[in-house]
């Protein structure tokens, strides 16, 4: 399942039992204890929080990276509310909207025992950007930033720390009224001074939340083990967060969801983290939906991407004829009743959302505009990744773009490092593709600015993939972006979203589902499902 | 009187009685040739039966049989089941996945691929390991020690591990080695792939007859000629090589054929959209519990191909050297060697 997604931390306890919802502990007679046997359907992009930017990466995570705020660990709207992560308290806000102010809890503790610092805060941010984390362009605007992710050093003069009393204040060079979500996001949980500017996939850093991730084997898999500092210091600095019921959990990687599926259903795995394979997907949601089987809409878009730097997507016309040519009810069946169609960037359940459908289905029409537009290079190569039934949208957009009369050739990555490889610019031949994009945070601008903001487009790890680069339109994204979200912007945001598909840099076909499936021996009742962070590890437990 | 008249009939006459007499090998030999034909006949089928490609999809469709209309894919993602003729030969195996193509077109073109790679892959296969067998045993020396050691290394590498990484890498970034270009989804890489891995089962062995051929009278005759060494490894000790050569082109086309099988179920072979019957399986293998024939049957086409090659093979070895099959049975404990029989 590989998807851009946001996910991340983590989450919460009293907060889950003040909304109502079983979160973590004794309420739903589950046992204490026992070690979980979990498969993934492939590796994580990266088991390094900087750096991850995948659903896969942040399910992973979150229970191991804790961020100053963090996301309530609740489903539906009231998992969106952004609450203290390691921080004590919200940020205070300023200075019109540019400064934040807060403090660190104290007494936290990495799981090498070694002090979490507000300058720790500083570090994760630096790194940030050092690494060309995916997610950094959301904190370009801290001053000093723009510059600092040019040059690599000199440090951030935008954040201003005091390891004494903890007290962390982030200046920014405008307002931006997503920041406190984005403050939220894993790319700026904190790690220990001194953490190598590398990808640390095969030696995660240590962290701050109840577990700790050890034996880490790229491709193979890992393990869980609590923190042994989480019971000792950071659960008594922060008694509202979940310590989780079970000792610890193995996580394999097994390609083959039918043997995924079949290995839980046995009980020789407790839970299949990526979805059903399409095939099995109607017999297991009649089997076990309500014991050991639940669906979720998730807040997310399916799309091909096209890339505006080259021939023949450079042509507005040839974008726009795929849109006609792709048939998002196709699409619909190919996933087996786990999708919707839609062709818009931004999914119902988010703010601004206002149904539309430019490009009806009509393969007669697109081939007469491909005919129009006469692109100078019909050779293309379209890429998607190997998961089921991405696999399958892929072949399906690579014989539409044939049926307009394209030369293709097909590319299916391994799910493992495909965002890795269609985000590197140095790339060859990245023409076109399959790609989704699951929100980071309950706001508009999470899938235009990191999907089609200029700013955006970054030599690795970018996710702006088909390099859109549209000034009227960002100028439009980032004087948004410093407003509060209210009925005025979310109709600018609608406006938006219709601007963008007219521009055509994607051709969106659908929302997505997402199922749980776990072994009888699990009590289903009990996992905490968050819409930007997916099932919390502290969660699970046994029957 | 019989001896002495099979040998006025030549080695390759006598070769050819010997192997028409071999009913098994003889029926098996026809069974290749039907699943040739099969193959062949692709388009036909495709063009007026079936009225689709083999990559066509068609997800939507529906199919209109008597008063029924039947989808190709169910919105559940159920691809429709064999329909036999019942639809007038469209979907005579059903379709194969939710894009709902045509599974039996897609088994005939598939077979196509599978068939044109364990085909090719044989010869050069079988080219590469003459040159290097004649080579290594003609020269001996320095010439013989990296040849050798080099089909050693090969041989002692896990084949289908190096192959599954050698396949995926280069199906994604394809080959370029000088003026030889191959992209990344071309069927020449599984080609490649295999030629590279199994040049060493077919030249050592190769390599071994031609140590022994060139110390044969023929050869120092032809030495004291003043044959040159080309006139004498291709004139002199190739055509000693040539029954070899049959028997181990073969069973080459089966071997290679699995090797093409287990590369494309495992991702590494023949990619996406383009079919074989391992890629088949590979699709299949996805709807085992609901639809188990379209893993099946392209499963059975596989095995009676490489079954139908095998016994050919075995005959012709037969045929060509009935000599061997005595000294076969013999280690077996089946029966004393008797000497040179015909």
């Amino acid at each position: 399942m590989k998807k851009r997604l946001a996910g991340f931390a983590v989450l919460s306890v009293a907060a889950l039992i003040s909304v109502g919802l079983a979160a973590c502990g004794g309420s739903s007679g589950g046992k204490e204890g026992g070690i979980l046997k979990i498969t993934y359907a492939s590796f994580p992009d990266y088991m390094d929080p900087q750096l991850s930017y995948t659903a896969e990466g942040w399910t992973a995570m979150g229970e191991v990276y804790i961020p100053l705020l963090t996301y309530r660990g609740a489903e539906g709207k009231a998992g969106s509310e952004v609450i203290p992560g390691l921080a004590k308290e919200m940020p205070k806000v300023t200075n019109g909207g540019k400064t934040y102010t807060m403090f660190l809890r104290p007494g936290l503790k990495y799981s090498n025992g070694k002090p979490v610092k507000a300058s720790d805060f500083t570090y994760a941010v630096e790194r940030c950007f050092k690494t060309n984390s995916g997610g950094s362009p959301f904190y370009t605007d801290i001053v000093g930033a723009e510059k600092f992710s040019e040059t690599k050093s000199g440090g951030i003069p935008g954040i201003e720390t005091n390891d004494k009393t903890g007290e962390i204040k982030i200046n920014l060079v405008k307002p931006r009224g997503t920041f406190t979500n984005e403050l939220g996001l894993m790319f700026v949980a904190p790690v220990p001074p001194g953490t190598p500017d590398e990808d640390l996939s095969a030696n995660p850093p240590p962290g701050t939340g109840p577990y700790v991730i050890t034996n880490s084997q790229p491709g193979r898999g890992w393990e869980y083990e609590r923190n042994p500092y989480w019971a000792k210091a950071n659960s008594k600095a922060m008694p509202e967060y979940p310590s989780g019921h079970v000792d610890g959990a193995t996580v394999t990687i097994i390609r083959n969801p039918q043997t995924q599926v079949n290995d839980v259903e046995q009980g020789r795995y407790d839970w299949m983290q990526n979805p059903l394979p399409a095939s099995r997907f109607q017999e297991v949601k009649s089997k076990y939906e309500g014991t050991q089987f639940v669906e979720r809409p998730t807040i997310s878009t399916y799309f091909f991407w096209m890339n505006e730097k080259a021939a023949p997507f450079d042509d507005q016309k040839v974008r726009q004829a795929v849109n006609y040519a792709v048939d998002p009810a196709a699409l619909e069946r190919i996933y087996a009743g786990t999708l919707t169609a839609t062709q818009q960037i931004l999914p119902p359940a988010m703010p601004g959302y206002k149904k539309f459908e430019l490009y009806p289905h009509n393969l007669a029409k697109a081939k007469a505009m491909i005919r129009e537009a006469h692109p100078s290079d019909m050779n293309i190569t379209v890429w998607t990744d190997t998961e089921s039934p991405n696999n399958e949208a892929g072949e399906y957009y690579e014989g539409v773009l044939k049926e307009l009369g394209f030369k293709t050739k097909l590319k299916i990555l391994n799910a493992d490092n495909y965002f890795t490889v269609i985000g590197n610019l140095s790339t060859p031949d990245l023409d076109t593709g399959w790609a989704d994009w699951y929100q980071d945070y309950p706001h508009p601008n999470d899938f235009f600015q990191p999907l089609l903001s200029g700013e955006s487009i970054q030599p690795t790890n970018n996710y702006n993939l088909s390099q859109t680069e549209n000034k009227q339109l960002d100028q439009q994204m980032n004087t948004l972006a410093e407003e509060t979200l209210g009925p005025e912007q979310e109709g600018q945001y609608a406006e938006m979203d219709k601007a963008y598909m007219e521009q055509a840099p994607m051709a969106p076909y659908g929302n997505r589902t997402l199922d749980t499936f776990v072994s009888s021996a699990i009590n289903l009742d009990s996992i905490v499902y968050n819409e930007t962070f997916f099932e919390h590890l502290t969660s699970f437990e046994f029957k | 009187m019989e001896r002495l008249a099979a040998d006025e009939r030549g080695p390759w006459r006598l070769a050819l009685s010997r192997f028409l007499r071999n009913r098994v090998a003889l029926a098996f030999l026809a069974l290749f040739f039907l699943i040739v034909v099969f193959v062949l006949a692709a388009p036909l089928w495709a063009d007026h039966v079936a009225h689709t490609g083999p990559n066509a999809t068609h997800t939507l469709e529906k199919l209109q049989v008597g008063d029924e209309t039947r989808e190709v894919v169910t919105p559940a993602g159920l691809p429709i089941g064999p329909q036999w003729f019942e639809a007038g030969g469209k979907f005579f195996l059903g379709a194969d996945s939710r894009l709902g193509r045509d599974e039996m077109v897609r088994l005939m073109y598939g077979g196509r691929t599978s068939l044109f790679i364990g085909i090719v892959s044989g010869l050069i296969t079988t080219l590469l390991a003459i040159v290097l067998g004649l080579l290594a045993g003609y020269y001996r020396g320095w010439v013989d020690a990296v040849i050798a050691r080099v089909l050693d290394v090969i041989w002692s590498l896990p084949v289908l591990l190096f192959g599954i990484a050698l396949g995926i890498s280069l199906a994604v970034g394809g080959l370029k080695i000088g003026p030889l270009e191959i992209s990344g989804g071309s069927i020449w890489i599984p080609i490649f792939v295999i030629c590279v891995f199994t040049v060493p089962y077919m030249a050592r062995p190769l390599r071994g007859e031609v140590l022994a051929l060139r110390e044969k009278e023929f050869v120092e005759a032809a030495v004291a000629q003043g044959a040159g060494p080309l006139r004498i490894m291709f004139a002199e000790i190739l055509p000693n090589l040539a029954s070899t050569i049959i028997v181990f082109f073969a069973l080459n086309i089966a071997n290679n054929m699995l090797f093409e099988a287990a590369l494309s179920f495992l991702g590494a072979g023949v990619q996406p959209p383009n079919s074989s019957w391992g890629t088949m399986i590979t699709v299949g293998e996805q709807l085992l519990n609901t639809q188990p024939l379209l893993a099946i049957i392209p499963g059975t086409m596989i095995l009676l191909t490489v079954l139908s090659l095998n016994i050919v093979g075995d005959g012709l070895r037969d045929a060509l050297d009935p000599r061997s099959k005595v000294r076969l049975e013999a280690h077996a404990g089946m029966v004393e060697p008797k000497g040179t029989t015909v």
